[in-house]
């Protein structure tokens, strides 16, 4: 299927891998690059000498493009940004903010930049500061998120930039892919059926949690202060919330979650951990490849899309 | 100038009825998140003609540091 998205990146499906904190190294971005579609690597709050560790690892083990994933709010941000110019790294997602100062560093190199938004005002923004798509993001996903569904968010973002849109939230098959495209979406980017490919190093207890989990089992931590994450509810959630309920202060808060999206993904702790993932983990029932997971999902949206949009 | 801003904040922002002044700050007062300052950022363009560019909003931290933006943009 060809694409605005697949035209720029150069890729073979469209479809980009999230690029999420801890989960998205290079195994799974190589991966989900090797299938055809683009994987990114997390910067998170990694130190920068980890993250161009990790992209001179994927680039061992794919020659198709992939990217970097880098979370602005980090005080690294800077060194990670001239990083991906130093490493040669194609493509750069952004989030937690406007990329703009950065912008004409990577656009002399040659990046292809997509800001993650959660706004049309947001995508409007990106757009003039220079970048070559967006990705509008509902508030399906999992991690950090906007208020906007992608229902809604999607098509307005659609009709309010010129650049390609990219959908992500709450999309996790064919029918998702379809639906997005149908909404304008020229790509769409996936996180949570990626952290249980068999490729992704995210520990089984965590994978479990996800494939068994319902369509009513996240919640939203951090409403109160400004930050809010979607995760699976555990021990963690009901006493984050409960605290939150009573006026918590921010640093209190703060003490129950530092470091446990990393005891999760890494050690396995899905009770006190903090177990990022989307609404769509209630239809993720299976642990498969990262080629199976994009062939099947191309093969159903192009099925469907050939037939109205109808099984 | 202020009143303008304020308005254009209570608009936007659905504050009817909060009191703004010019020290109030976006963050510690309003609760405003940086989805909403986006929002009021596009607004005030309109309105003001001016062009903000999205690596100046770290300095618009209280509606009085929103004014002397807009006013040194004009001059």
């Amino acid at each position: 299927m060809k694409t605005k998205i697949t035209e720029l990146l150069g890729i073979e499906y469209p479809i980009i891998q999230g690029g999420m904190a801890w989960v998205a190294e290079h195994k799974l971005a190589a991966a989900v690059s090797n299938a055809g579609g683009l994987g990114l690597i997390g910067a998170a709050s990694a130190p920068p000498e980890i993250v161009r560790e990790e992209a001179r690892k994927c680039r061992e083990l794919t020659d198709k493009p992939f990217g970097v994933n880098i979370m602005l709010l980090n005080p690294n941000a800077d060194e990670v940004a001239k990083m991906v110019v130093e490493e040669g790294v194609k493509v750069v997602t952004t989030g937690a903010g406007s990329p703009s100062k950065y912008m004409s560093m990577w656009k002399e190199a040659g990046v292809v930049v997509i800001p993650v938004v959660a706004s049309v005002a947001m995508a409007k923004m990106m757009e003039r500061a220079g970048a070559d798509a967006v990705v509008a993001e509902g508030m399906e996903s999992g991690g950090h998120i906007g208020s906007t569904t992608t229902m809604a968010l999607l098509p307005q973002v659609v009709d309010a930039v010129s650049i390609p849109v990219i959908g992500a939230g709450g999309i996790g098959d064919g029918r998702g892919f379809a639906a997005a495209y149908m909404l304008g979406a020229e790509a769409v980017q996936m996180g949570t059926r990626f952290v249980v490919a068999n490729e992704s190093i995210v520990h089984e207890n965590y994978k479990n949690k996800v494939v068994k989990a319902s369509d009513v089992d996240s919640e939203v931590t951090g409403l109160s202060t400004g930050h809010p994450v979607r995760c699976l509810r555990n021990k963690m959630t009901r006493e984050y919330l409960k605290l939150e309920k009573e006026g918590a202060e921010f640093m209190e808060l703060e003490k129950l979650t530092l470091g446990t999206l990393r005891n999760a993904v890494i050690d396995g702790d899905v009770v006190n951990g903090t177990v990022m993932a989307g609404q769509i983990a209630g239809l993720i029932k299976k642990q498969q490849s990262c080629k199976e997971m994009i062939e099947e999902i191309m093969t159903e949206a192009e099925a469907l899309l050939g037939n109205g949009g109808r099984r | 100038m202020l009143e303008r801003v304020k308005e254009i904040i209570e608009e936007k922002l659905g504050l009817d009825g909060v009191e703004i002044k010019a020290e109030t700050s976006f963050k510690d007062d309003l609760g405003v998140d940086s989805l909403d300052l986006f929002e009021l950022v596009m607004a005030l363009e309109d309105e003001f003609g001016t062009e903000i560019p999205s690596e100046d909003l770290e300095q618009l931290t209280t509606v009085g540091a929103v004014v002397e933006y807009i006013e040194n943009k004009k001059n």
